[in-house]
């Protein structure tokens, strides 16, 4: 065991020492004379020692010998495939608090900061202006793919994308960690997504609205492939919600039914519910009780009206987004509008 | 060892990758060699030769060379996940050093295990995935068992031996009505 780890630490140069035959490059095994068994002692101590003094301080990636900035930020665009002017993508990497520090710095070695100004400009309005993009076009995108998505769950879905996990995620892969000029090492997750919105805000500014779009559909928008979207809204009281949908539409109150149960009384049981309106079959889920199995099938209806099960269509990227047409404006159905609308009606049936 | 102790994963696609935009995930590049010796003669070569095309092909790429004195020489590949991946170019031809770099430029910079399998998909089925429940007869959940007229081979005419059954009148052995005057 021990002489596994002092293998694995030192590598395998050393390593030659303690086998009594190695493997040549051409793949013959050629012995050596004995076990060089004093060089334990001395592989241990080494090993030790590494030991003690702990794992190796983590570095940014300009401390290193091989760093060119410039370099970095030009590959960096065209990594992404967008033409960004120079100046506006260095200002998106500039953070606020990078100035500040440098600032302080720069007192403290007495050089006066009004007569020589640093000339950055911090990425805080290219944030917001890249917030205010990426929200508004994930919400229309959603909107024009799900015509039938309660606005609630669209809401979700975006607050879903543009939460710093999601950003702060993509903005790791795109290599914008090791480009941020920021006082936070490692960098903060908020600091990582904050900086992606400033991106899209350059670039917004350098080629417009349309690729700034482009590269949220891409990059931001591409993460919902595969994910359960009904788990990103949570809905209270689903089958109240069925009830004020058919009932807005015109058809009959869904009407739960046992469709199968095997197993009662026993740990493995299942009972399926299907949910049905004017003898239409609407939605149907399994469950290990029969509330649960409504519950479910009452989601699954509203998932169906909503369109968004494993048989639908999936989300289009690429040259099919372009040419789709994009709802801004005006909002899906709201789902507690037509909740309080349903108990509205109801109460005024009862009184008359 | 046990098969369980190898590291093994399933196909990933970082970031949803090509699904709109391709983005090369291999983000720096460090050729690694001596001004002098043999064993980066073809390293060497390749820098004079192909160097300049890669990096105008490869935008997205930065590509550092550092010369180290009387070393093998090597690759180091940085790759957006963070991954950093090392190739020994030691006694390579220059067009070996292609290879090597455009099997780094291909890679995701995910770390090569076993793979499960050699496929991934977020649907596995359209339709759903199959229950007992599924496609069967409704009229099944208001029959009361046991129901002897399910059991049975399903044919359109009579059989011959329930032509025969009939003709001497005897019940068909098997069915229920015979099982339960027995009892």
């Amino acid at each position: 065991m021990a002489a596994s780890l002092v293998r694995s630490t030192l590598g395998c140069q050393f390593a030659r020492f303690l086998r009594p035959s190695l493997i040549t490059a051409a793949g013959q095994t050629q012995s050596q004379r004995g076990v060089k068994r004093y060089m334990r002692a001395y592989l241990k101590e080494l090993y030790n020692r590494r030991l003690r003094v702990g794992p190796e301080k983590l570095r940014h990636r300009s401390e290193f010998m091989n760093w060119n900035y410039n370099a970095e930020i030009y590959a960096f665009g065209k990594r992404l495939g967008e033409e960004f002017s120079n100046d506006s993508l260095q200002a998106a990497f500039t953070h606020r608090s990078y100035i500040e520090a440098e600032e302080a710095r720069r007192a403290d070695l007495g050089i006066d900061v009004a007569s020589a100004p640093l000339g950055l400009t911090d990425n805080s309005e290219l944030t917001q202006k890249g917030e205010e993009t990426a929200s508004r076009y994930i919400k229309a995108y959603l909107r024009s793919s799900y015509p039938t998505m309660f606005e609630e769950a669209i809401v979700a879905i975006h607050d879903h994308l543009m939460s710093d996990d999601t950003l702060s995620h993509i903005a790791s892969h795109i290599g914008i960690g090791d480009l941020m000029l920021c006082s936070d090492f490692p960098p903060e997750e908020s600091t990582l997504s904050k900086n992606f919105l400033a991106v899209v805000g350059a670039l917004e500014t350098d080629k417009g609205v349309k690729r700034a779009e482009s590269l949220v559909r891409d990059l931001v928008l591409a993460q919902l492939v595969g994910k359960e979207l009904m788990e990103l809204w949570s809905v209270t009281n689903p089958m109240g919600l069925l009830m004020a949908v058919l009932d807005s539409q015109g058809r009959g109150p869904p009407e739960p039914r046992l469709q199968w149960q095997a197993g009662q009384r026993t740990i493995m049981a299942v009972y399926q519910v299907g949910i049905y309106s004017d003898k239409q079959l609407i939605g149907q889920s399994a469950g290990e009780r029969v509330t649960i199995a409504e519950d479910m099938a009452a989601q699954d209806a509203l998932q169906r009206m909503m369109g968004i099960g494993s048989g639908h269509m999936p989300l289009t990227f690429r040259t099919e987004a372009d040419k789709m047409e994009l709802r801004y404006d005006p909002k899906n159905i709201s789902a507690e509008e037509l909740m309080q609308t349903y108990e509205l009606r109801q109460k005024e049936n009862s009184v008359s | 060892m046990s098969n369980r102790a190898i590291p093994n994963a399933f196909v990933k696609n970082v970031l949803q990758n090509g699904l709109g935009r391709y983005i090369c995930q291999l983000q720096r590049v460090t050729l690694n060699f001596c001004k002098a010796t043999p064993s980066s003669l073809g390293t060497r070569d390749f820098i004079e030769k192909y160097l300049v095309d890669f990096t105008r092909e490869n935008p997205g790429t930065v590509v550092y060379v550092k010369p180290i004195r009387n070393r093998a020489p090597f690759l180091v590949a940085e790759y957006l996940n963070g991954r950093q991946e090392r190739v020994s170019t030691k006694d390579m031809p220059a067009d070996e050093v292609c290879k090597w770099l455009e099997h780094l430029r291909t890679r995701s910079g995910a770390q090569i295990v076993n793979l499960r399998k050699e496929w991934l998909t977020n649907t596995p089925s359209t339709q759903g995935v199959w229950h007992p429940f599924l496609n069967k007869n409704p009229s099944l959940a208001g029959t009361s068992f046991p129901a002897p007229e399910l059991y049975g081979a399903k044919t359109e005419s009579k059989s011959a031996t329930d032509m025969v059954l009939e003709e001497a009148g005897v019940k068909k052995v098997g069915s229920v009505d015979s099982a339960s005057s027995k009892e």
